[in-house]
């Protein structure tokens, strides 16, 4: 995804001279294709990115269109109120990349950690949230924000987990993407690396459909209710916090719309207490298969086990 | 009639002020002079607020935005109506700075976000090679902040010659005195150190303001420009001036009465 991300970028300053994309000292070869094709459209801006945030407000708003790159810990959790007034009050056209979502810096511990850039921004008015899981995906996204007239944010989590379309796929709107697809009561809806994880849980649910969101705001809330409508149970991975996050935006359409029963699995309400490999920071938070599946486990028991409604 | 006339945009402000109930009357009064010779005599506007062409002039003190609104009475750009109404039920025109109102450039009150925008602002027309400056008016408790001094680094290191920045140094903020706050030293030396030329001014004096900014605008250097606009807060209003009160104070009919009459007075001496 890193690498489709680095080649858009170089060929959309070339075939905008407006874009200008701004880093706060991250990013290192990702940017080496726009360093060599369009230098002065590369600016370091320094580590420094409560300025950088206003820097590309005031760029859009002098008719340019900022990319605004960090890595998600600060981009946009620690600049969230520049982007609010500075950025989305305004509904200025600046994409902001937030890298390395999730666990991924997962030897770094909580500073370069993150889990609430969803929940943080979904509480904004204006910005539209995009959250990848593969190289089709990231084409799509990165197309879909080139057009956006308003903020925008791409969610970059772990990148290099292979692909979970077979072609290239193409946005509509808010609508989920299907993945896989089956006659069961199950459905998995999933976001960025987790997608992946869901991929892997079907092999347990072999009937189980898949769908994969990578928009996350704004959501289409009929085909949302449609899959609600046409299943018994929807699980929700994500490697996010469950608070705010995908899980809480399918939930909130559910109740709302299509009383369904609906599991939220992802980071639950803890940092990290130690750090090793990705795939152990999974396993810490329950993110891997055996703490996956006992998670789907324990909600099909509560689902089974429910007393039933009274009359 | 003379344009801008400092005393005329202060009754504006206590218009407002009354009519709205709102406060900050302090926080208006020490930049009355700084905007009325801005105005006056510098920024290229145009008839109507945002023309393309503009100079950018850009509130990062939002809590000073009663001051800005009463050169925009000036200009036509607000009516009595939009005076008399100030904060009341559905208006558009808020206690601080908002970006949405024609004319005003930024949203501002959460203070340190105008700084960095203006530098884009400046970053952008240099880019365009268009000849709009951008003026930016911080206040000295603003300075508190942070993103003020990435910015001023930012502004220095891309050479942003079209950026001029006024400090409106009153020596308050919210809470009480800068120094008993947060010492801010000497503050043209610390824009010197970061890469700017720059120079004090008697921010109540219009000529000497008129000049400082003329020469700033003027000057050939690639550096960003600071113009520290030593000020009192409160200023133009006896029981006003220096009493931090009246940064959150509302005016009584009585305070209201007393203030206009005061300005009548200065304007009589004046006549006279």
């Amino acid at each position: 995804m890193r690498g489709v991300f680095s080649q858009w970028l170089a060929r959309a300053c070339q075939a905008d001279e407006r874009i200008i994309v701004l880093t706060g000292d991250h990013g290192y070869s990702l940017f080496d294709d726009v360093r060599r094709e369009c230098p002065e459209q590369y600016l370091n801006a320094g580590v420094a990115e409560q300025n950088l945030i206003g820097v590309a407000a005031g760029l859009a708003k002098g008719g340019f269109r900022p990319i605004a790159y960090g890595l998600g810990a600060f981009i946009p959790i620690r600049v969230l109120e520049q982007i609010k007034l500075d950025i989305c009050y305004e509904n200025l056209p600046v994409l902001l990349i937030g890298d390395g979502a999730g666990v991924v810096y997962s030897t770094l511990g909580t500073s370069h950690q993150c889990a609430e850039d969803i929940a943080a921004l979904r509480a904004l008015p204006n910005i539209s949230i995009l959250s990848p899981a593969d190289d089709h995906e990231m084409s799509a996204c990165l197309n879909e924000a080139l057009h956006t007239t308003g903020p925008c944010y791409l969610r970059i989590g772990k990148a290099d987990r292979g692909t979970v379309h077979e072609q290239n796929v193409q946005l509509q709107g808010g609508r989920l993407l299907s993945v896989r697809t089956g006659a069961g009561p199950l459905v998995w809806i999933a976001t960025g690396s987790m997608v992946q994880a869901a991929l892997t849980m079907a092999q347990q649910w072999p009937n189980s459909d898949i769908w994969s969101a990578p928009v996350i705001k704004p959501l289409d809330i009929d085909h949302v209710v449609a899959i609600c409508r046409s299943h018994r149970a929807v699980i929700v991975l994500e490697e996010h916090s469950i608070y705010g996050g995908l899980g809480s935006a399918i939930a909130e359409i559910a109740s709302e719309h299509a009383p369904t029963w609906v599991c939220r699995i992802g980071i639950r309400d803890r940092f990290s207490e130690k750090c090793g490999s990705y795939s152990y920071l999974l396993a810490e938070h329950g993110l891997d298969t055996p703490g996956i599946t006992a998670q789907v486990h324990a909600f099909l028991k509560r689902m089974n086990c429910r007393p039933a409604v009274a009359a | 009639m003379h344009p801008f006339d400092p005393r005329r945009l202060r009754q504006t402000v206590l218009r407002m002020a009354f009519a709205g109930k709102t406060a900050h009357i302090a926080c208006a009064f020490s930049l009355i002079e700084i905007l009325a010779v801005l105005y006056r005599s510098h920024l290229r506007l145009g008839k109507q607020p945002g023309m393309a062409w503009r100079d950018y002039l850009v509130l990062s003190k939002g809590h000073g935005v009663m001051a800005q609104y009463a050169c925009h009475y000036e200009l036509g750009w607000i009516s009595d109506a939009d005076i008399e109404a100030y904060c009341s039920d559905g208006t558009r025109l808020k206690g601080l700075s908002d970006g949405h109102v024609p004319g005003l450039e930024v949203s501002s009150g959460s203070l340190g976000h105008g700084l960095s925008i203006a530098v884009g602002l400046a970053l952008a027309a240099k880019r365009r090679r268009s000849e709009q400056r951008c003026i930016a008016i911080v206040g000295d408790g603003e300075m508190n902040e942070g993103p003020i001094w990435e910015a001023i680094l930012f502004a220095a290191h891309h050479e942003l010659g079209n950026l001029v920045i006024i400090v409106d140094e009153n020596g308050h903020q919210a809470m009480g005195p800068t120094g008993e706050i947060m010492r801010l030293g000497k503050l043209a030396d610390k824009f010197s150190a970061f890469g700017c030329e720059s120079r004090e001014v008697d921010g109540h004096d219009e000529h000497a303001l008129d000049m400082a900014i003329g020469e700033l605008l003027s000057s050939p250097s690639p550096c960003p420009r600071a113009l520290v606009a030593r000020t009192i807060k409160g200023h133009g209003i006896s029981f006003m001036e220096n009493d931090n009160r009246w940064h959150y104070t509302r005016l009584t009919p009585q305070t209201f009465a007393a203030a206009m009459v005061e300005l009548d007075r200065q304007g009589k001496q004046v006549a006279a």
